[in-house]
Order: C-alpha cells, then sequence, then structure tokens
C-alpha cells in the first residue's frame, strides 16, 4: 500500500469537500440543540431539500432559485417539527423520526410524480452550484489542488460557522437563546419568550438543514436518489454531540468524519471490499460519538447526585 | 372491586378515540393528495381494500407481510417500555436473517423442527448481541441511541451485503445465500402467495412479549426505568441492566423476524431483501404510543395499507408512495399529544408545586 | 382614593379541580414591607405568582398603582415595576452572573452586547445597597446566599419598584438573615415596596410593617406588625391551636446500628462537597442533621444510601460495610430511606399508588416468583398499606402523580417503614405535606424510633429537628461543626454551629465530631 497516495496534498480538500454537507447538518442540529431541542429530524430536512433543489434547478435551470427553494422545503419541514412538538407536545425523538419518514416518502412519491422515474435521477439540465476558480492558481499544482475549485457552499459552510459563533456568544440573541435551552423558566421570567425562541430556532434550523440538502444534491453531486442522504444527518448530529452544540467544535466533527470518508474512498483502489470502505464513516462516527460521550460523562461523573445516567422523562 | 391490572399506566379512554381521529385525519389527508394528483380516492381507497383482502393472494400477502411487521413493531416496543428509541431493529433483523440463512443452508443434516428452532435461536441470539452495542453505550456513556442505530443499520447493511457478495454467496451471480434446507423452511399457505407459518411464530412471540411487559418483574423493571429512572436507581432497579435488558430482547425480536423472513418467504438471504420492513413497525409503534395492546393492530392495519397499496397503484395509478405518506402523515398526527386535548377534559395538575 | 400601589381584590384561582385560591385579597403601600404568610399549600406563592403574571387569574381584580391590569405576563409586570424573586432561583448556571442579570434586558452596541455599560449600571445597586457579588463568575461557582442577592440586583437592574421574595431566608442562617433584613430596610429606605412571603413568624414580626394572613387559599386578615403578636398570627394561620412538638418517647438506646467513619463525597460543583464526615446512629434514637439547605446534607445521603460514589472513608450498617455498594445491596442490608425529593426519587409519578408500594418488593416473595408478579398478593398487601398509613384516595389504582402532596408522601413513608429495615433515613420528611400529614409522618417516626430503628432526620426545619431528634449534628460546608444532645440544643448554639461557629464547652458535650 503507498501511504504517499492516500495521505497527500489533495486529502485536504477532499475532506473539507466531504465534510460540507455533515457540517451543514451539525449547523442545523447546533442551533436547535442550544434551544434545548435534539433534532432527530434533520436527516429528513435534508433529503427533502435535496430533492427539491435538484427538481428546481433541473426544471428552470437557476441553482439560485434551487438554493431558495431547498431552504424553503427545509423550514417547511422543520415547521412541521417545530409545530408538532412545541404546539401539539409531541416527543422529539418520535417526532424526528416521524419527519424523517414522511421525507422518504415524499421525496420518493415525489420523483416518480414530477421527474418520472424511480430510485435516481440524474440530467444535465441540472444546473450545479458554481465552483470559484481562480485561474492565476490554476499554474501552480499544488495551489490549484488545495485552493482552487472549492464549491460556493464549501467557504459558505466555514462562513456560517464564525457567523453562529459570533451569533450565539456575542448577541442578545444568543444570549437569550442559550438562556432558553438551559434554564428555561428563567428565560420566561426574564420576559423572554421560550416558544417564539425555539420556534426562530428551528427555522434556522430549516434553512441550514436545506442548504446542506442543496450542497448534496446540487453541489456535492449532480443527481438525486432515494435517501441519498444515506445517514448524513444523523452524522451531522453527532458531530453536534461530539461539539458539545458548540458551532466551530462540531465543525471539527464534521471534519473528522469528512476525513475518513475521503480516506475510505483511496483505499478502495487498494482492494478493500467496498462494503467496508462504505461502513467505514459509520464506525467511525459511533466510536467518536462514544468517546466525546466518555469524555463528558467522566467530567460529570463525580458531580452528579446519581450514578445513572438515564434521563427523567416527563 | 378494583380491577386486577398491573403497571400500565393508566391514560384516558380517550386515547382510543385521539387514535380514531388520526386515522380519519390521515385518510382524508391521503384523499386530498389523490384528488390533487386528479384520482378518485374513494376508487383508489377501494382498490386498495380489494387488494389487500379480496382474494388468496391478496389476503394471503396481506398475512405475509403482517408477521415481520408484528414482530419488528413489537421490538420497537419493548425496548421503547425501558426509554430506549431502539431504531435499528432493521440492521437486527438483517443480521437475524444471515445468520438463520447460513445455520439453514450449514446444518442441512439436522431434523427439520430441531433446524428451524436452531435458526431461531441463533437469529434471536445475533439480534440481541447487535442490540447490545447501542444498548451499553446508551446505558453507560449516555449516548444517544437513535444516532447510534441508525448508523449501525448501516454497517449492519454492509456486512451482510459484503456477505452474501462473498463469503456466504450462492455464486449464482444474484447476491444471494444458497437456499435453506426443505425442512428449515416454514410451510406456506395460501399459495401463491407466501403467507407462512412465520405468522403463527410471530403471534407466539406477541403473546410471549405481553406477558413479559405486563405480567412479569422484568416488565415493571422496564416500565420504572422508562418512566423514571432516578427513582428506579432509589429502588434498587438498576437503570442501565434494565436499559439493556429491554434492549436485549428486542434486538432478539428483530433477530427472529429476520429468520421468519428468510425460512418462511423467500428460502435464502437475498441483499438488501427487506427496504425498510422495520421502519414499518416501528411507525406502528410509534402511532399507537407503543401500547402493547394496540401494537397488533395497528400493524395489521399498516400490513394492510402495504399490500393493498400494490393493488391500487395497479389499478387506479395511485403511485403506492402516496401510501407511504399517509403512513408518515400519520404518525406525525399520532405523535403530537395535545393534537385532540380539546376533547379531553384538562387533567388536575398536581397542586403542590404550584402552590 | 387611597395610596395603594398593588391591590388584588376577590381573586379565585384553580387548577383543574383543585382550587389553589378561593378568595385573595392583598394590599401593598408604597415603601412597606408587608408579609404574606401561611401555611404550605395556603396559595401565598399563587397569589404573587398572580400578580408577576406567571399565572392568570380566574377571577377577582390586579390593580397596579391604581390602574386595572389585565393578562398579565410577566413582560408587563415586569414592566409596571414588579420584580420577583422566586423559592428557587431563575439563574442559569452556566451563564455569568453579570449574564444571568442583564437576561432579557441586555445593553447593546450595535448588534453586540455592552457589557461595559452593564457591569457599570450593576456596580450602582452594588454600591447603594450594600451587597457583594462576583459578576464575572457563573452561577454554579457562587454560594447560595450571593445567589440571592443577584437575584434581588437583577429584579432592581429591571426597574423594580415593587419586589416579591418568596421564602428568603430558607438559604439563609440565622445570623445571614439578620445582614439580608439590612438590606431589606435599606431597599424600603430608598422607597422600595416588599413583598415578604414567609411562615416564620419570628421574622415577619421582626421586618413586617403589615401582615396578611392566608389560610386553605382564603384570604384571613391583614394586621399591622404593632397590633399583634407571633401566637394571633399562629392561629390565624393554622386555624386552631397546634402542637407539633410531638412528646418525645423516652426509649432505650441500644446498639450502634449505624457508623460513619471519615466520609468524603463530591458534589455538583465541588469536588469535595462533604469533608470527613464522622457519626453514628444508635438503635431507638433519632440523630437529627440541622443545616441550611446545600452545606452537604442531600450528598451525605446519597453517599451513605448508594446513591452518590464515596470517595474517602467508610459506611458501617450494623457490622456489615456498606460503602459504594449498590442501592440494592445497601437496602438488602437493612437500609430504608424517605428521600427528599418525593417527585422525582421518591415516587414515579406516572404510576399507581399500588406499583409505587410495591417497588422496593418487587422481587420478594410472596409478591412474585422468578419473573411472575402474584397481583392477588400485591393488591392485599397494597390495601393493607393504604389503610395502615391512612392514605387518600384508597383506591390502588390511582396514579401518584393526582394525589396531594401529604398523601403522596404518606406513601412513601409507609413502603419505608413497611420495609422494616434496621435503619431509617427521613430527608426532608414534611416538606410540602399539609399540617395533618406532618403530624401522622412525625407520630409515625417515633413510633419506628419506639421499635428500637436507628432515624437519621435532615431537616431544613430547625423547628422539627428539635422537637424530634434525641441528638443534633449540625452540618456545615459539607462538615459535622458539631453535635449536641438535644436537650441542649436551641435556636442560638444550633444557628451558630450552622454558621460554622464554635461554642463553648458548657453548651455542648460533644463539639466537632469529626475534629
Amino acid at each position: 500500500m503507498n501511504f504517499d497516495s492516500i495521505f497527500d496534498y489533495t486529502l485536504i480538500y477532499a475532506t473539507i469537500r466531504a465534510a460540507t454537507p455533515i457540517l451543514f447538518a451539525a449547523l442545523a442540529a447546533a442551533i436547535t440543540e442550544q434551544g434545548d431541542i435534539t433534532n432527530i429530524g434533520t436527516e429528513g430536512i435534508m433529503l427533502t431539500s435535496a430533492f427539491a433543489a435538484v427538481l428546481v434547478s433541473y426544471t428552470t435551470g437557476s441553482w439560485i432559485l434551487a438554493l431558495i427553494v431547498s431552504m424553503i422545503a427545509g423550514v417547511l419541514m422543520a415547521l412541521i417539527m417545530a409545530v408538532a412538538h412545541i404546539k401539539y407536545k409531541a416527543d422529539i425523538t418520535a417526532i424526528g423520526i416521524a419527519i424523517n419518514m414522511l421525507a422518504l416518502a415524499i421525496t420518493k412519491f415525489g420523483i416518480k410524480q414530477f421527474l418520472g422515474t424511480t430510485g435516481s435521477f440524474t440530467d444535465p439540465k441540472i444546473v450545479g452550484i458554481p465552483k470559484i476558480n481562480i485561474p492565476f492558481l490554476e499554474g501552480n499544482k499544488y495551489l490549484n489542488g488545495i485552493f482552487n475549485n472549492w464549491s460556493l457552499m464549501e467557504i459558505f459552510g466555514i462562513v456560517m460557522v464564525l457567523l453562529l459563533t459570533f451569533l450565539l456568544y456575542r448577541t442578545v440573541w444568543g444570549l437569550r437563546l442559550r438562556s432558553v435551552g438551559r434554564f428555561p423558566m428563567a428565560a420566561e421570567t426574564a420576559g423572554i419568550n421560550v416558544n417564539r425562541m425555539k420556534y426562530q430556532v428551528m427555522i434556522i434550523s430549516g434553512v441550514l438543514g436545506g442548504l446542506a440538502g442543496a450542497h448534496l444534491s446540487i453541489g456535492y453531486s449532480q443527481m438525486f436518489i432515494e435517501n441519498m442522504t444515506n445517514g448524513r444527518g444523523f452524522m451531522g448530529v453527532a458531530a453536534m454531540f461530539f461539539g458539545g452544540a458548540n458551532p466551530a467544535l462540531a465543525w471539527v466533527g464534521s471534519l473528522l468524519f469528512g476525513f475518513v470518508d475521503s480516506i475510505g474512498g483511496r483505499l478502495q483502489a487498494y482492494g478493500w471490499p467496498s462494503q467496508f470502505v462504505l461502513m467505514l464513516p459509520y464506525i467511525i462516527t459511533i466510536s467518536v460519538l462514544a468517546f466525546s460521550m466518555w469524555r463528558k460523562k467522566r467530567r460529570e461523573e463525580k458531580a452528579k447526585s446519581s450514578l445513572t445516567i438515564a434521563t427523567v422523562k416527563n | 372491586m378494583v380491577k386486577r391490572r398491573t403497571f400500565i399506566t393508566t391514560k384516558s379512554p380517550n386515547k382510543y378515540i385521539n387514535l380514531l381521529l388520526t386515522t380519519l385525519v390521515s385518510i382524508l389527508i391521503g384523499a386530498v393528495i389523490m384528488l390533487a394528483l386528479g384520482h378518485n380516492p374513494i376508487e383508489a381507497y377501494i382498490q386498495l381494500f380489494k387488494g389487500a383482502f379480496v382474494g388468496k393472494l391478496n389476503l394471503g400477502t396481506t398475512l405475509q407481510k403482517f408477521a415481520p411487521l408484528l414482530l419488528t413493531s413489537l421490538a420497537f416496543a419493548t425496548a421503547a417500555r425501558a426509554g430506549v428509541f431502539n431504531v435499528g431493529v432493521e440492521g437486527e433483523l438483517y443480521l437475524g436473517a444471515i445468520a438463520a440463512a447460513w445455520i439453514g443452508y450449514t446444518f442441512t443434516s439436522l431434523p427439520g423442527p430441531i433446524l428451524i428452532l436452531l435458526c431461531m435461536v441463533v437469529a434471536a441470539l445475533v439480534g440481541a448481541a447487535w442490540s447490545y452495542i447501542p444498548s451499553s453505550l446508551k446505558a453507560y456513556l449516555g449516548v444517544n441511541e437513535v444516532c447510534v442505530t441508525i448508523l449501525m443499520n448501516y454497517v449492519a447493511l454492509y456486512i451482510t451485503s459484503y456477505l452474501v457478495n462473498g463469503p456466504l454467496s450462492a455464486k449464482t451471480g444474484v447476491p444471494q445465500t444458497p437456499t435453506v434446507a426443505a425442512g428449515a423452511k416454514l410451510a406456506q399457505f395460501m399459495k401463491p402467495s407466501q403467507a407462512n407459518m412465520g405468522l403463527f411464530i410471530a403471534i407466539g412471540v406477541a403473546v410471549l412479549v405481553y406477558w413479559i411487559l405486563n405480567k412479569s418483574t422484568l416488565g415493571y423493571k422496564f416500565t420504572t426505568v422508562g418512566l423514571n429512572p432516578l427513582h428506579a436507581e432509589y429502588i434498587g432497579i438498576k437503570p442501565e441492566k434494565s436499559i439493556i435488558n429491554s434492549m436485549f430482547l428486542s434486538g432478539a425480536i428483530g433477530g427472529i423476524a429476520g429468520a421468519i423472513e428468510v425460512l418462511g418467504t423467500y428460502g435464502y438471504f437475498l441483499d438488501n431483501f427487506s427496504s425498510g420492513m422495520a421502519f414499518d413497525g416501528m411507525l406502528a409503534a410509534l402511532i399507537v404510543k407503543n401500547d402493547i395492546k394496540m401494537v397488533p393492530f395497528m400493524a395489521f392495519f399498516l400490513a394492510v395499507l402495504k399490500s393493498g397499496a400494490l393493488g391500487m397503484e395497479r389499478y387506479t395509478g395511485v403511485p403506492k408512495s402516496v401510501v407511504d405518506t399517509i403512513i408518515a402523515v400519520f404518525i406525525i398526527f399520532a405523535t403530537m399529544e395535545a393534537l385532540f386535548a380539546f376533547l379531553q377534559k384538562r387533567k388536575a395538575k398536581l397542586v403542590e408545586e404550584q402552590i | 382614593m387611597n395610596d395603594y400601589i398593588v391591590e388584588m381584590t376577590n381573586i379565585t384561582k384553580s387548577f383543574g379541580d383543585v382550587k389553589a385560591v378561593v378568595d385573595g385579597q392583598f394590599n401593598l403601600k408604597k415603601g412597606e414591607i408587608h408579609s404574606l404568610i401561611g401555611e404550605n399549600g395556603a396559595g401565598k406563592s399563587t397569589m404573587m405568582k398572580m400578580l408577576y403574571g406567571i399565572y392568570p387569574n380566574d377571577s377577582g381584580t390586579i390593580k397596579i398603582k391604581g390602574k386595572e391590569v389585565q393578562g398579565l405576563t410577566p413582560n408587563i409586570a415586569i414592566k409596571d415595576g414588579i420584580g420577583m424573586v422566586h423559592q428557587e432561583f431563575m439563574l442559569v448556571n452556566e451563564l455569568t452572573v453579570l449574564e444571568n442579570i442583564i437576561l432579557g434586558f441586555e445593553p447593546t452596541k450595535n448588534i453586540t452586547i455592552d457589557f461595559d455599560k452593564a457591569k457599570k449600571e450593576i456596580q450602582k445597586y452594588i454600591d447603594t445597597y450594600n451587597m457583594d457579588i462576583q459578576p464575572g463568575k457563573k452561577i454554579n461557582q457562587i454560594p447560595l446566599g450571593e445567589a440571592q442577592r443577584v437575584e434581588i440586583i437583577k429584579t432592581l437592574y429591571r426597574g423594580a419598584e415593587i419586589v416579591i421574595l418568596d421564602e428568603p431566608t430558607a438559604v439563609l442562617t440565622p445570623q445571614e438573615t439578620v445582614k439580608f433584613f439590612e438590606i431589606l430596610n435599606s431597599m424600603k429606605a430608598d422607597g422600595k415596596s416588599i413583598v415578604f412571603i414567609s411562615h416564620k413568624l419570628k421574622e415577619v414580626m421582626e421586618i413586617s410593617d403589615r401582615i396578611t394572613v392566608m389560610r386553605d387559599g382564603q384570604y384571613m386578615n391583614t394586621v399591622n406588625k404593632e397590633d399583634t403578636d407571633i401566637d394571633e398570627l399562629a392561629k390565624l394561620m393554622v386555624g386552631r391551636e397546634v402542637f407539633l412538638n410531638v412528646k418525645k418517647k423516652d426509649v432505650v438506646v441500644g446498639e450502634t446500628v449505624l457508623k460513619i467513619d471519615n466520609l468524603w463525597t463530591s458534589g455538583e460543583k465541588e469536588l469535595s462537597k462533604i469533608k470527613g464526615i464522622s457519626l453514628d446512629v444508635k438503635q431507638g434514637e433519632i440523630l437529627g442533621i440541622a443545616g441550611i439547605d446545600g452545606n452537604g446534607q442531600s450528598e451525605l445521603i446519597e453517599a451513605i444510601t448508594g446513591l452518590r460514589k464515596v470517595e474517602k472513608g467508610k459506611v458501617i450498617l450494623d457490622g456489615e460495610d456498606i460503602t459504594n455498594k449498590s442501592p440494592l445491596k445497601i437496602r438488602k442490608s437493612g437500609m430504608t430511606h424517605i428521600p427528599e425529593d418525593r417527585n422525582i426519587r421518591g415516587l414515579n409519578r406516572k404510576l399507581s399508588i399500588k406499583d409505587n408500594m410495591i417497588a422496593v418488593k418487587i422481587d420478594k416473595k410472596p409478591y412474585s416468583k422468578g419473573l411472575v408478579l402474584n397481583n392477588k398478593e400485591i393488591d392485599s398487601f397494597t390495601k393493607d398499606l393504604i389503610e395502615r398509613f391512612d392514605v387518600r384516595p384508597t383506591n390502588p389504582e390511582i396514579l401518584t402523580e393526582a394525589l396531594s402532596g401529604g398523601n403522596a408522601q404518606k406513601i412513601v413513608v409507609a413502603r419505608e417503614v413497611d420495609a422494616d429495615g434496621k435503619l431509617l433515613i427521613a430527608s426532608q420528611p414534611t416538606r410540602g405535606v399539609d399540617i395533618g400529614a406532618i403530624e401522622s409522618i412525625r407520630k409515625i417516626l417515633n413510633e419506628v424510633k419506639a421499635n428500637g430503628k436507628g432515624i437519621i432526620l435532615v431537616s431544613a426545619d430547625l423547628d422539627e429537628i428539635l422537637s424530634l431528634s434525641d441528638r443534633i449534628a449540625v452540618m456545615y460546608e459539607g462538615k459535622i461543626t458539631g453535635i449536641l444532645d438535644a436537650k441542649n440544643g436551641n435556636e442560638n448554639n444550633i444557628g451558630l454551629l450552622m454558621m460554622g461557629g464554635k461554642l463553648g464547652h458548657n453548651d455542648s458535650e460533644d463539639i466537632g465530631g469529626n475534629l
């Protein structure tokens, strides 16, 4: 096995490329987690938006329009969750799972109804999100490999990390959100409308999840496949847990998963059975999740008035 | 006199009315979708009904779909009793299925009934063992089990896919294992449908699960832990143990569901055969909020929708994914505790804290 | 016209079927300290939560500064100059003191929070009322007394002229209370109006200008302090003469049943919350543990009962080492436990009375055999307990969440007393229960003692400790500051120990148990 060709400079870009859909999902989960909502429905939001993006891009030829519609689709899905959970007291995990099932069903339905096919759809008429190419760098192999050809969304993902960090820790809104997530009664007695905050984060989560989906179907690739998110939404939730709902740390988590994904792709060239390569990111995600919770538990263990980690459901 | 019943939380009888209303609303929404697509919803529902019940093939197919649905929904409800969302039944089903297939075509010299029993037991153990990973992660580290079990489904799927394309392949060009010994097959009835004796195994398991959850100390412990782990710990029940035990049982049931599919329906393990069977089971359990008495009925109802959808699609052109959408809408409404709250008398809240 | 700044007339409020306030009357003058007193469940907190807009009132009128207000919310109340310090502090542990104070009313510079401006403003209040706080620390790093000052500053920062204090002295030592009253008086001098909710009559007589008494959700009377005394207030509050001081039974004290030797354990905020405690309890005695809430009593009990890890030291129950054993093992060794929080630990509120009664016997014959439950035995067992301990309602199938505090607590007491251990730990056994239940629970504890069991009684209520205990250990900051015979105990010397002080030798037989 030639390690040089697995770990070379192009791995940096490959990692970021693979991490970006997970990053958006992680941010979508992180913002709601700050408001004490564990958004298991991220996967479904992403899938619906991925479909919406392909559909709109294919029919209108505009990636901008596709991006906008995918965000709207994401927000709609998030709002279903929000209304069910906040207004009608649905268990957040149950409604999250339900949203994922709904997403599977309506995209399956949509692909047949609107695109006239089943399974997967690809067409040259799908206009992707543009990549940024700086001709000046093309001359140098390394500079070109690292700094060129970035998708707009990959750059935007990093911008979003900074933006959300600023929002959470520097602004009034962020302070209020953090209080809502940690002690809603305290927020309420400070005159903060807790439910409104929760709706707001769900809407933001829908936008971010929508971007995640759009990036997947018209940025990262240019096609739609049934269940194409393939657990990336859950990986995003895992990255969020890894980062303790902090956007910057969630980004680190996403990069880790992206890294494993890119390494896996390269290992396949060396005769690894494809199934093992494919399961690698999932196994790593589970391991990382377990590790980060183990670390957290070690930190908290001594303080807790209980030896069990299970929590009370109301 | 006091009715003799035990530790099922007393809920208002209105939950059945809620369920009925939810069902009606979902069917109505389905009708609206069909209308919007230019189909006649009444015609579609009639075809759906016919497709599920009329004719030996149709009814048989409904029963054949019912067995694994019943088992997977029981599997989900069992873990849920202890407060665990086991979304990993699909993975347990796959691994149980391939284990049953391997036993079934390897130990061909064993007499039929013993071979079937062995297949079932091994499938149950494999499913249970697989569930030990997420349950121990949850119990001892507090790792979100929904994330872990979902991700593990992919791992399980790839493991079976590797096996069926490699070491366990029948080498026929189709990704499947060799066919199990004739004695290991569960007898089919109502041919040409694939209804089989697995149905009765599933019903037997359902009775057993009902007894365990509602009439045994094990069930009491699951319930206590699921409702209030801190209280459980204080009265001397280890929450960790109950979480793991309930998942163990859940995983075993998932494994049996896989074995039934292999021994009853296919006769071999086929790559990717389930395509979300366990998720349908999970939906059935979620819709009835894991009420173990209601689970069989909901599982049957979903089996009817699933098998009827084929007929509906064939005769009316309404895509069967519309049925999936209806089911998803169904579950969304069903999870909303407060949806039909206006029907319920406002509950007296515990006053002590409010004064 | 009158000079009332707040007027609440003919207020009613129900929660479901339960009437919390039947006939509420309350008015407040500008610049007075007005106490609102009554027993647990008399409706005093509910009244004030309606004034603060947390609950809507069902009927009646609320006037603030002469103007009738409807559809009150905390937001409107704050704008009208009302601030409330809740019994349970509304502070977010993970945020800093400063962030907590400005929450909801943040000064901004462009789009970011202007922390400098906030700091300056807060300093003003710190100086005016002589309240020292540390704005940069997180809430989980400061002591309770300081958290309370943070709460008060929070209300002032929001512009409160009317400050409602819900049982504020519960977290203070008698000596801290003196300092706290100085703050209240300086606020009053500054023109603020203060509502002081309490049931401690001595304090009420010390601080109030006027006093309003409530009983069973009903307004009883409003009196000037000068015109009344403690006896009259007590009678108004309870409606009859009460003798909660159960006559102590003198029981022959037997062998040592529990021995705690140099116990160390961690707490929520500190690594060593309990710092080397040694205690022993003998058969036939009640050892009272006194102390302000939060000085390690909860952690001590959790460590003894296996719910918290012991870091160092030993716990010996009847000769058997139970240190760091599982709660089940410890129960089997003869420990029974009435936990301080019945709604979380003590009861499974979503299960029936029956399921809660049988909880600790679920694996015992004849109630189960192997995996099989014997419902007949369980039913008759439950009925017997319901009758013996006078639990109401008597239907064993009713969910415990539907019961009143007193009846819910009786279930816990019944279960633990019936378990017939060698040692009973009673942690805050009468907190939040009605007078009737208090009397019967105290009687039961005395009976258990008469049967030769050892009892540890933890209570924040000094009267309860004094009236029940045979010996009293006082805890302060995770240590025992003194153990004295109940005969020598009184509010003064125990109060001193509760603050970490020391007694002269003539006050006590055994000073500083662990020193």
